[in-house]
C-alpha cells in the first residue's frame, strides 16, 4: 500500500486531518461548535462520544458530503471547503458510513471491485479479501452475509483505493461482541500496516482498545482529548479494589480504617486506591473474614472519563 | 469515465438478473398479459361482426320499419349485431375504436333518418354500408347483407327493389386488439420498469448508505445518472426484442422497428426514471416512495392507452391522459411499430424526448448527491 501524502500546502505541519475552529449550523442547532483537534500520519484518531454529539457531522464534513459553516478542516492538506480541493481529498480516502450496506445481489468480490472501479487505481481485490479475512465468502452474495462479515465487506470496500486516511464511522454498532472483535482486528491490521485511520464511535472499550488519540466530543464540543492512558489519568478517578460478591454482610466486615468503601451492583465491595495504599488494604483483607473472597484491582476506563466529565454514562446503544 | 458508468450499468444489470422477481416483473409479467389479454379479447367468432347504427327513430324508439330491417338481419343467424348510439355523432371512428379494443370487424350499417317515411312515400330507401375493402370478409359480408335487404324488401313489397345497400369504402388497418395491445404493453413495461427502478435505486440505495458511500469517491452524480439511464436501455431493449417476439410467435404480430422506435426507447430510458427520481427526491424512504411510484403509475397504465384505445375513455379522462407522459410513448410505439406512421410517430417521439428531457434533468438538479 502507498504511502505518498501529497507536500503539505503552505502553513500546514503535513497533518493528514487538520481542524480549526470548525462548525456546522442547521438553522439554530449548532451540530458542531468551534472544535479543533488534528490526526498525524499512522495514527489511530477515534472520535468518541454519545449519538447525536456530532461525531458524523464532523466526518462527514471531512469527507467533503456536507460543507461547514465555520473554521476551516484540511485533509492531506486539502481544504475541504473548495470545490477543487474536494476532488483530490475524495481521491484519496477512504470510507466506511455508518450503516454502510454494499449492494445485496453482487458477491464480495463484485462489490470490491464495484466501488474499485470509481478510482483510477484499485487494489487488488482478493488481497483486500484475505486482509479482511472473508476468503471463504468471496463468491457469496452480501445479502447472504451475516452483520459481521457485512461490515467487514465494507471495510475492504473502504481500503479498495489505497487511501491515504480511512474514515470509520461507527464501524461497530449493531454488531454482536465476537463480529466487533473481528473488525478490530481487521483495524489492528490497518494500523500495523501504518495506516491513518479515523474511527467514530460510541463504545468506549473500542476507543480505548484500537485508538492512538481520543477525542471526546459532547453537544457538539471537544471536551478533552489525548490518549486513552492520559485522558484516564487525568479523568478517570483512581483504581478501585473490588472485592467480589460480599453483598452487605461483606461491608460491615470490612476491617476498621480502610478508605470508604461502596457496594455496587451484583454486591461487589468497592474500595477507592489512593496511591501506595494497596499493599496495607491487601493485608488487612487477608486478616479479616473477607480473604477468601475474590479480589481484583480496576484501573479506570473511558467510561469513567466520560462519566467524571459529563455526569452521565453513555449507553449501549449510544444514547 | 466509461468505466465508471460501465460499472454501474453491469452491477445494476447483474443485481436484476439476480433477482427472480425483477425477472418477472420486466419479463414475465407482461408476457402473462399479452397471453391473458389476447385470450379474453382475442377470441374469434364464426358470425361476422357488424355494427349497426339506426338513426331512424321517432320519440327515441326505432321506426317499426327500421327495427323490422334489423330483425331482419338478425334473423340470418350470420352477423353479430353491435349497436351503436342514433346520438353517436361520429360513429365511424367509434366502431373503429370500439372494434379494436374488443377485437371484431370493423364494418358498420347506417340507417338513414327518415328511413321509414322516405320508404312509405317513395317506396325507396337507402341504407349505408360502411367497410374496409381490404378485409377478407367484406364480400361475403356485403353479399349477405345484400340478400337480406332483399329478403326484407320483397316482403315490403312484390317489386322487390325498394331497399337499396349503398357500400362505402372505409379504410381501416385491420388492426386487431393483440396489436394494439402489445406495444402498450412494451410501454407499460417501460414505465414499470424505469419508475420503479429509478426509485428503488436511489431510494433504497441511499437508505443502504451506497450513495453516500459513491459520493465520497471520484465518481459524479452524472455519471451515476448515465450509469442508471444506460442501465435502463438495456432493460428496455430487452423488454422490447422479448415482446415482439412473443408476439409475433404466439398472435403473429409483425412490427416494424425504425428510427422512431429507437427514439422512444431512448426517450422512455429517460423519462420515466427521470420521474423516479423527482419521486424518490420527494419520498425520501423507500417504503413510501414504492407507494408513491405506484400511485403514479397505475392511473397512467389505464389512461394513457395501454389496455384500451383513449377515445373510449370519457371526455374528462381523455383530457387527463393528454398530461401523461406514457401517452405519447404508447402512441408513438404504436404508431412506429404496427401502423406504420412516420409522421405520427415523430410527433409522438419529439414530445416524449421533451418530456424526458425536462423529467431527466429536474430529476438530476433534485437529486441529493451530498448530504446538505
Amino acid at each position: 500500500m502507498s504511502d505518498n501524502l501529497p507536500a503539505p500546502l503552505p502553513g500546514q505541519s503535513g497533518k493528514v486531518v487538520q481542524v480549526d475552529k470548525l462548525s456546522k449550523k442547521y438553522g439554530d442547532n449548532v451540530a458542531v461548535n468551534d472544535i479543533s483537534f488534528s490526526l498525524t500520519k499512522g495514527e489511530v484518531f477515534a472520535f468518541l462520544g454519545p449519538n447525536g454529539a456530532g461525531k458524523t457531522t464532523t466526518v462527514e464534513i471531512l469527507e467533503c458530503l456536507r460543507n461547514p459553516t465555520g473554521g476551516q478542516a484540511r485533509v492531506l492538506g486539502y481544504d475541504v471547503s473548495k470545490r477543487s480541493d474536494q476532488a483530490e481529498i475524495r481521491k484519496r480516502i477512504g470510507v466506511l458510513p455508518q450503516d454502510f450496506n454494499a449492494i445485496d445481489r453482487l458477491t464480495v468480490r463484485e462489490n470490491i471491485n464495484y466501488f474499485g472501479a470509481m478510482f483510477k487505481h484499485q487494489l487488488d481485490a482478493d488481497k483486500l479479501i484475505e486482509l479482511v479475512d472473508l476468503k471463504d465468502k468471496r463468491d457469496e452474495q452480501f445479502k447472504k452475509l451475516s452483520g459481521g462479515l457485512k461490515q467487514r465487506v465494507g471495510l475492504a470496500v473502504s481500503l479498495v483505493n489505497d487511501p491515504d486516511v480511512v474514515f470509520l464511522d461507527e464501524p461497530t454498532t449493531g454488531l454482536d461482541p465476537r463480529a466487533r472483535r473481528d473488525v478490530w482486528g481487521v483495524i489492528e491490521r490497518l494500523k500495523s500496516q501504518g495506516k491513518t485511520v479515523f474511527l467514530t464511535t460510541h463504545y468506549m472499550d473500542e476507543a480505548e482498545f484500537l485508538a492512538d488519540i481520543v477525542s471526546i466530543i459532547d453537544h457538539g464540543q471537544i471536551i478533552a482529548s489525548g490518549t486513552p492512558d492520559q485522558l484516564i489519568d487525568a479523568h478517570g478517578g483512581k483504581k478501585t479494589l473490588i472485592i467480589r460478591d460480599a453483598g452487605e454482610e461483606g461491608l460491615k466486615q470490612l476491617p476498621q480504617g480502610l478508605p470508604k468503601a461502596e457496594l455496587r451492583n451484583a454486591g461487589d465491595i468497592a474500595i477507592p486506591l489512593h496511591n501506595g495504599e494497596l499493599t496495607n488494604i491487601l493485608m488487612s483483607i487477608a486478616q479479616s473474614p473477607l480473604h477468601d473472597k475474590e479480589i481484583e484491582v480496576r484501573r479506570p476506563t473511558l467510561d469513567d472519563v466520560f462519566l467524571n466529565l459529563t455526569g452521565r454514562r453513555v449507553s449501549e446503544e449510544g444514547n | 469515465m466509461r468505466s465508471r458508468i460501465y460499472t454501474i450499468i453491469s452491477g445494476h444489470f447483474k443485481s436484476w438478473y439476480r433477482s427472480k422477481s425483477n425477472i418477472f416483473w420486466t419479463i414475465a409479467f407482461p408476457l402473462l398479459l399479452i397471453v391473458l389479454f389476447g385470450a379474453i379479447f382475442g377470441s374469434g367468432s364464426t358470425k361476422f361482426d357488424l355494427y349497426v347504427q339506426n338513426q331512424d327513430l321517432v320519440a327515441n324508439a326505432p321506426t317499426s320499419l327500421s327495427q323490422g330491417y334489423v330483425n331482419n338481419l338478425t334473423s340470418t343467424g350470420a352477423f353479430s349485431l353491435h349497436m351503436v348510439a342514433a346520438e353517436q355523432t361520429d360513429p365511424i371512428t367509434y366502431v373503429k375504436n370500439d372494434a379494436q379494443l374488443h377485437n371484431r370487424g370493423q364494418r358498420l350499417l347506417v340507417i338513414p333518418l327518415g328511413f321509414q317515411t322516405t320508404l312509405n312515400t317513395t317506396h325507396q330507401a337507402n341504407i349505408q354500408l360502411y367497410m374496409d375493402q381490404s378485409d377478407q370478409a367484406s364480400a361475403s359480408l356485403a353479399g349477405i347483407v345484400n340478400a337480406a335487404t332483399v329478403s326484407y324488401a320483397a316482403r315490403l313489397s312484390p317489386t322487390a327493389d325498394n331497399v337499396s345497400v349503398q357500400q362505402v369504402g372505409i379504410v381501416t388497418k385491420n388492426i386487431r386488439y393483440i396489436d394494439f395491445f402489445i406495444p402498450g404493453v412494451i410501454g407499460m413495461t417501460l414505465l414499470t420498469t424505469g419508475v420503479f427502478g429509478a426509485v428503488n435505486t436511489n431510494g433504497r440505495y441511499r437508505e443502504l448508505k451506497i450513495i453516500k458511500k459513491l459520493a465520497t469517491t471520484p465518481l459524479s452524480k452524472i455519471e451515476w445518472i448515465l450509469g442508471m439511464v444506460g442501465y435502463q436501455m438495456i432493460l428496455a431493449t430487452i423488454s422490447l426484442v422479448v415482446i415482439l417476439f412473443f408476439g409475433y410467435a404466439i398472435f403473429g404480430v409483425t412490427a416494424t422497428i425504425d428510427i422512431y422506435t429507437v427514439g422512444l426507447v431512448v426517450a422512455a430510458s429517460l423519462l420515466f426514471p427521470g420521474i423516479g427520481m423527482v419521486l424518490a427526491n420527494f419520498v425520501k424512504e423507500a417504503e413510501s416512495a414504492d407507494a408513491a411510484a405506484n400511485a403514479i403509475t397505475f392511473p397512467m397504465m389505464f389512461l394513457a392507452g395501454t389496455f384500451w384505445p383513449r377515445e373510449t375513455l370519457p371526455d374528462i379522462m381523455k383530457v387527463i391522459a393528454n398530461f401523461m407522459p406514457l401517452t405519447y410513448v404508447n402512441d408513438g410505439l404504436r404508431d412506429a411499430l404496427i401502423y406504420a406512421e412516420p409522421a405520427q410517430a415523430l410527433t409522438n417521439t419529439l414530445i416524449a424526448l421533451g418530456l424526458a428531457a425536462f423529467f431527466i434533468v429536474l430529476g438530476s438538479v433534485l437529486m441529493n448527491w451530498k448530504e446538505e
